[in-house]
Parts: C-alpha cells; sequence; structure tokens
C-alpha cells in the first residue's frame, strides 16, 4: 500500500509540475458545451419545438400521431399544436413555428388497407436545430408506424370492421382471433420489408415573412439548462481524455527508461501497472470533481449525492479500465494514441457524448450500449434530468463496473508485457 | 559476493553473451571492457535482473538471481546508460522517488539524499528541475539515483558516454570514492584509461565472450612485453606475411589487405629492428604504429582491432 502511494504521489507531482494537458482535456467539455450553450442565444433554458398539427384525416391513426406532438408527455420539448393547414401555412409564414406537419385525409384508412401514404413536414428555415429535431422525431415516428403496419397487417385488417362498426363492442371470438393474429404478427416481425408503406415528406418552407424570437411565455420553461443537458456526454468523454493522459504514462515512463529502472528495484511488474491505474482513477477522480462542481454551480435542482458518487465511481473504474485496455493492446506510445483517439472519438458519436441517443440512427443506437461512454452519459442524464436516485442509476453503475473490471483485466495482462519489453529494451 | 556462471542470450541468430563466467568479490571494483556491441550491456541487463539469460546463471551472495529476483534487486544499485530520470521533477525529488521505491523514508532517506548529492556535488542544484541541467550534471544525478538507497553492490553501465572532460572526472572520483566504501562496483566502459584507473579487476569481452581476464598487471603481463606494431602500405598481406612470420620473435596477430598487425618481442628495440628490416625490404608502406604493452595492445592481440574500432 505505501508502495503505491509513492507511486501515485510521484506521478502526480509530475502532473503538476506539468499540468497544462490535463487542464486542457479538462476545459474541453467545459467550453464545449458551454459554447453550445451560447449558441442557443436564449440564456440557459431549452427551447422548445413550436410544432403545428394540421389533422385532415382525424381518423384514429392520425389522432395517435397528432397526439405524439400534442400531448402532456410531449410537453417538455414541443409546443403542439392543432390546426388546420391553412391556418399551418399562415403561421409558419409568419415564422411563429419551427414545423408544421399535415397528416393527409384518409390517413388512417389508407394505414388500415395496407395502401401507401405520405405525412408532409415543412420546417421553418429561419430556426436552426428545433426544425431538425422536428424532423427526426416525425421521421423516427414513421418508422415506428411503417414498421407496425407491416407487422400487424392482419389484426389490422381484422380490426378495421370493427372500427367502421358504429362503436358496438366487438365479440369475444373476435378479440382471440385478432390477439392470435396479433401474436403470429409478432413472430413473423423478420418478414418486414422495403420501401416503406408510410413516407415521411420533409421540405424547407421557404414562405417565411419573418423569423420573430419566440414570446418569453412560448420559451421551455424546463429546469435544466442546455449547458447540463450537453455536459453529461461531453464530460463523460472528457473523462476518457483525461484517462488517457494517465495511462499514457506507462508508454512515457518506458520511452523515459524509468520503466526500466523500476523494474530493476524491488518491485513487481503488477505494481507499476495497478500505480498507474490507480494514478489514472485519481485523476478521473479529480476532472468529476471539477467537471461535477461547474455543472453544481449552474444546476437549479438537486441530484442525487450518493447516486452520482455512485455513478462516478463506478465510471472512474470503466475508463480506467478501457484506457488500460487500449495500452495494453498498443505496442507504442504513437499506436496506442491513434487507437485511443480512434475509439474515444466512436465513443463519443455511438454512444451519445455528443448526439443525444434517441437523435441516433436506429441501427446505431443498437450499438451504444456497448459502450461505456453510453452508460456514464445516460447516467448523468437520469440524475440531471429525471431527478433518479441510487436504484435508478443501478443498472448503468452495475453495467460501468462489469465494464470496468473486464476492461481493467485485459489491459493489466497486456501492459504486463508493455513493462516485460520495457525491461529488456 | 556474484557468481555469474555459463550465461547465454542469443537475440535470433546473433549470440549476444556466449558463455560468460566471472565472479567478483565483496567490495571490489570490476570492469567489463569492450568496444560497443561486445554484450556489456546485455550482461548487465542480465545481472539487473531485467533480462532473463537463454542459458547459465546468476547467484548474489549464494541466492539465485531468477529464483528470487526482488530480494537480490533490492541489495542492487543500477546506473543504466542512458540517464532514466523525471525531468520536471527536481534532483531531490527524483532522489526520494528512488530512495522510497526501496523502502527508504523519513529522516533516514533525507539524510541519504543529502549524501549522495554532496557525493556527486549537486547539492546547491538540488532544488531546480532536472530538465535545466546539463548533460553532464544528469550523469552525476543518474549516477546518484543508483546509490540513494546505499545498495550493497552497484551496476554501472557506461556512466560517462558521451560528456565532457570535467564531468567524466566527477563521476570517475564518485565511482572511486563508492568502491572505496566497500560497495561492490561492476562496472562496464569502452574507455581503457577508466578501467585502468578504476578497476581492480578487469575482463576483456568481444562478440559476447571474455577474451582475458585479470588485474591490470595480470593482464599486461600476458602481452608479455610485446609491442604491437601495425603496418600498412600497399602491399599484398599474404604475399608479404611469410617474410614477417620468419623473422624471430614477430608473430603475425591479423591480415588484411593493405594491413598487417605483428606482435613483436622486446619492448621498444624488437619494433625497431623490425622497422629497419621492412624499410631494407623495399616494401611501400604508408605507415606504421607501434604501441607498447597495454590492455589496447592486449585487446589488439586478441582480436587483431583496436578497442574503438
Amino acid at each position: 500500500m505505501r508502495l503505491l502511494v509513492h507511486l501515485v504521489a510521484k506521478d502526480l507531482l509530475r502532473k503538476m509540475r506539468s499540468p497544462l494537458g490535463l487542464i486542457a482535456v479538462l476545459c474541453f467539455p467545459l467550453l464545449f458545451a458551454g459554447m453550445i450553450a451560447l449558441a442557443f442565444g436564449h440564456g440557459d433554458s431549452i427551447p422548445k419545438v413550436r410544432m403545428l398539427v394540421a389533422n385532415e384525416d382525424d381518423g384514429l391513426l392520425a389522432n395517435g400521431v397528432a397526439s405524439v406532438f400534442t400531448s402532456q408527455q410531449a410537453s417538455k420539448f414541443f409546443d403542439g399544436k392543432t390546426v388546420t393547414t391553412a391556418e399551418g401555412r399562415a403561421l409558419m409564414e409568419q415564422g411563429k413555428a419551427s414545423a408544421l406537419l399535415t397528416i393527409p385525409k384518409g390517413f388512417t384508412k389508407d394505414v388500415l388497407d395496407g395502401k401507401p401514404v405520405t405525412l408532409r413536414l415543412l420546417r421553418n428555415p429561419s430556426e436552426g436545430i428545433l426544425p431538425e429535431i422536428a424532423e427526426q422525431t416525425t421521421g423516427a415516428l414513421t418508422d415506428i408506424l411503417d414498421g407496425g403496419r407491416r407487422v400487424f397487417d392482419k389484426p389490422l385488417a381484422d380490426l378495421r370492421p370493427l372500427l367502421d362498426d358504429d362503436g358496438k363492442a366487438p365479440a369475444d371470438a373476435d378479440i382471440v382471433a385478432i390477439s392470435l393474429a396479433v401474436k403470429r404478427a409478432i413472430e413473423g416481425m423478420s418478414n418486414l420489408v422495403f420501401p416503406p408503406a408510410i413516407a415521411l415528406e420533409s421540405e424547407m418552407f421557404d414562405n417565411v415573412k419573418a423569423a420573430p424570437q419566440p414570446d418569453e411565455h412560448e420559451k421551455g420553461d424546463a429546469p435544466s439548462s442546455i449547458f447540463l443537458l450537453v455536459l453529461p456526454g461531453l464530460a463523460v468523454y472528457g473523462l476518457f481524455l483525461v484517462a488517457d493522459q494517465g495511462m499514457r504514462d506507462v508508454m512515457t515512463e518506458r520511452t523515459l527508461g524509468t520503466l526500466r529502472r523500476q523494474l530493476a528495484g524491488p518491485i513487481a511488474p503488477e505494481s507499476i501497472i495497478l500505480g498507474k491505474a490507480v494514478y489514472t482513477a485519481v485523476l478521473a477522480g479529480m476532472a468529476i470533481v471539477v467537471i461535477g462542481g461547474v455543472g453544481a454551480a449552474v444546476l437549479s435542482s438537486p441530484v442525487s449525492i450518493p447516486a452520482f458518487l455512485l455513478l462516478s465511481c463506478a465510471l472512474v473504474l470503466a475508463v480506467t479500465g478501457t484506457t488500460a485496455a487500449i495500452y495494453g493492446v498498443a505496442r507504442t506510445e504513437r499506436q496506442a494514441s491513434t487507437l485511443g483517439n480512434m475509439i474515444f472519438l466512436a465513443m463519443g458519436f455511438l454512444g451519445g457524448g455528443f448526439i443525444r441517443v434517441e437523435g441516433l440512427p436506429p441501427a446505431v443506437r443498437g450499438i451504444a450500449p456497448f459502450t461505456p461512454l453510453y452508460w456514464g452519459t445516460q447516467g448523468y442524464r437520469a440524475l440531471l434530468e429525471n431527478g433518479a436516485g441510487v436504484r435508478g442509476v443501478a443498472t448503468h453503475v452495475g453495467v460501468l463496473a462489469l465494464m470496468g473490471i473486464v476492461f481493467l483485466g485485459i489491459g493489466v495482462a497486456g501492459l504486463r508485457r508493455t513493462a516485460r519489453r520495457g525491461a529488456s529494451a | 559476493m556474484f557468481q555469474v556462471q555459463g550465461l547465454v542470450k542469443s537475440y535470433g541468430p546473433l549470440r549476444a553473451v556466449d558463455g560468460v563466467s566471472f565472479t567478483v568479490a565483496k567490495g571490489e571494483l570490476y570492469g567489463l571492457l569492450g568496444p560497443n556491441g561486445a554484450g556489456k550491456t546485455t550482461i548487465m541487463s542480465m545481472l539487473s535482473g531485467l533480462l532473463a539469460p537463454d542459458e547459465g546463471r546468476i547467484l548474489f551472495d549464494g541466492i539465485d538471481l531468477a529464483g528470487e529476483p526482488l530480494k537480490v534487486k533490492a541489495q542492487l544499485g543500477v546506473v543504466p546508460q542512458e540517464p532514466a530520470l523525471y525531468e520536471n521533477l527536481s534532483a531531490r525529488e527524483n532522489l526520494s522517488f528512488w530512495g522510497g521505491l526501496y523502502g527508504l523514508s523519513g529522516a533516514p532517506l533525507k539524510a541519504a539524499v543529502d549524501r549522495v548529492l554532496e557525493l556527486v556535488g549537486l547539492t546547491d542544484r538540488a532544488k531546480d528541475p532536472v530538465k535545466q541541467y546539463s548533460g553532464g550534471m544528469k550523469r552525476r544525478i543518474n549516477l546518484a539515483l543508483g546509490l540513494v538507497h546505499g545498495p550493497r553492490a552497484v551496476l554501472m553501465d557506461e556512466p560517462t558516454v558521451g560528456i565532457d572532460p570535467q564531468a567524466r572526472l566527477n563521476i570517475l572520483e564518485a565511482v572511486k570514492q563508492v568502491a572505496a566504501s566497500g560497495t561492490t562496483v561492476i562496472y562496464t566502459t569502452h574507455y581503457l584509461e577508466e578501467v585502468e584507473q578504476l578497476c581492480d579487476r578487469i575482463a576483456i569481452m568481444d562478440h559476447g565472450k571474455i577474451l582475458a581476464e585479470g588485474t591490470l598487471d595480470e593482464l599486461k603481463r600476458r602481452v608479455g612485453g610485446r609491442d604491437i606494431v601495425t603496418v600498412r602500405g600497399s602491399f599484398d598481406s599474404a604475399a608479404v606475411m611469410p617474410r614477417f612470420e620468419a623473422l624471430p620473435g614477430v608473430q603475425v596477430t591479423s591480415v588484411e589487405p593493405g594491413r598487417l598487425v605483428l606482435s613483436v618481442e622486446g619492448s621498444g628495440r624488437g619494433a625497431v629492428d623490425l622497422l629497419s628490416r621492412v624499410l631494407a625490404d623495399g616494401l611501400s608502406i604508408d605507415g606504421i604504429s607501434i604501441q607498447p604493452p597495454s590492455l589496447n595492445t592486449l585487446f589488439l592481440n586478441l582480436t587483431g582491432r583496436e578497442l574503438r574500432d
């Protein structure tokens, strides 16, 4: 233990003497999140997507689509409003909406009949990201509807006469038949085919007369700021960069010749590697304290401290393990640096560090849970956005800890090889 | 103290160390002399437990290094060829770290640090970051790092390579003091004058083998008071070689195109006689060098080439 403390203290002292790299890496998530927050330009509250829905059909499915944007649950991100097509276009012309979704007449019937249908989305070109959010959400909704329509083709066909039957209760036999059809449909989900039968047409509305800023009362009133919305993903990404600096020291010491010198002393290679892992963990922990401190300074609602600490510890283990594995696999410092940058960047995109996972294509979304960055980011978001407690982040903590232990095992095995090479160099 | 038995280390087809055996007594300063590539550093790596030999074994006070490496390493000090330092830490911080690694702490550690700083003459620069040091000062602190924990034996691998004469003098003086304090030292170098000045016993190495071993006097006696005469010119070496071999007291050591190395009996007189004969024979000579008996002449005699070739 004394030896471990001695090794870590030496590394921390060295880092204190040359702190620029660490400071730069620590500043990255804070600056980047701050810049994104500033880019929105309306203070620190999240602007909502002002979504107009022109429901020309008013059928069961059409109402379902419209409710996605106008329901209570959607009110956190959407300021949804049901309008006629003419009203919608007028509001769009005045620049008073982010997007106008038109659900065509006969939508429900055509979907149930298996005919191709098209939803139309007009986007406001004078707004930046909000119409994009509207398009991404509508696109995802279209995919879900299209998939659902194909999977449940048979039960929907059975259901259609019942919907037309003037509100009479369906017979038990009909319900059983439809239930069986649903079961078979789910089993046959693999038969999904393309092209889609329900499509989304999205275009930029080019007749906007003005683009007024939303009124104060129209601004989002969510308590969290944009800064805090983007900070978790960037902070977790930043942690990987910090950990990279710690674990890279194994290679640096090999180059300096100090690794070889240590190995000529009464110290086992495993102790040196463990020392570097603890040093890396300490750096990552310090980074969490700094970033968490800044986050807490702008936070308006309380966060569960035990959950935060638990999640942070698991994340520190995961980033230490991940970087150890990278440096354990690589043969040279240059190789490790290249490999590390590639992996961190890929995780940043795939794991929701740069873009929220909900905004990623479905195929990419499936990869995200395989990255520790995803679990770290989602865990912090659960704390910040949903007010989750220890139970709310238990899965995140478990997965991160497991990933950390597995990766650390791989890393230690590889770094022992590096140490042996360093000794015989 | 050290018993080295039949060490072999190969890198692919290259046999870097080829059956080396020697013993070093307690308090002895033992020199390994040889040109670059002779296998000195490989032997030092094996002695310090950094490299496992393919064959052979190393005993330190009867303890097998391979069996109990940490126990042996705790009693050794290592001074690598290239300074291995933390450049953004001061000399005192470097020394404190390395001393602590060997278990020193508190007042004994501070005293040990002060002692070695004094030994290498860097007390007044102890708080400066090592990156501000000159090359010679880095070499001195590199030496101090190997001594700070008070090892029973120190392995010094060419500690004076590439430094100015003054810094070299400082280091050699420090090595003498270390040896005088009873610490066993194994010292590698390719500088003849260093082993002549420092070492109690010397092993001359080339191509991974020990060619000769003994005290300086013993080794000089092996040359047998013979001068080494090198004759260069535009002649057919193979053709003229029998003429030299026929001369009394002359042995041909090496034959290369336009170059003959001869071992000549007679301490100066023999070489002069040889010179007269060569000139009388009308050979086309570009140059003749005569070296009196020394380690270099021994090396030349043993290998046919100079230590610095």
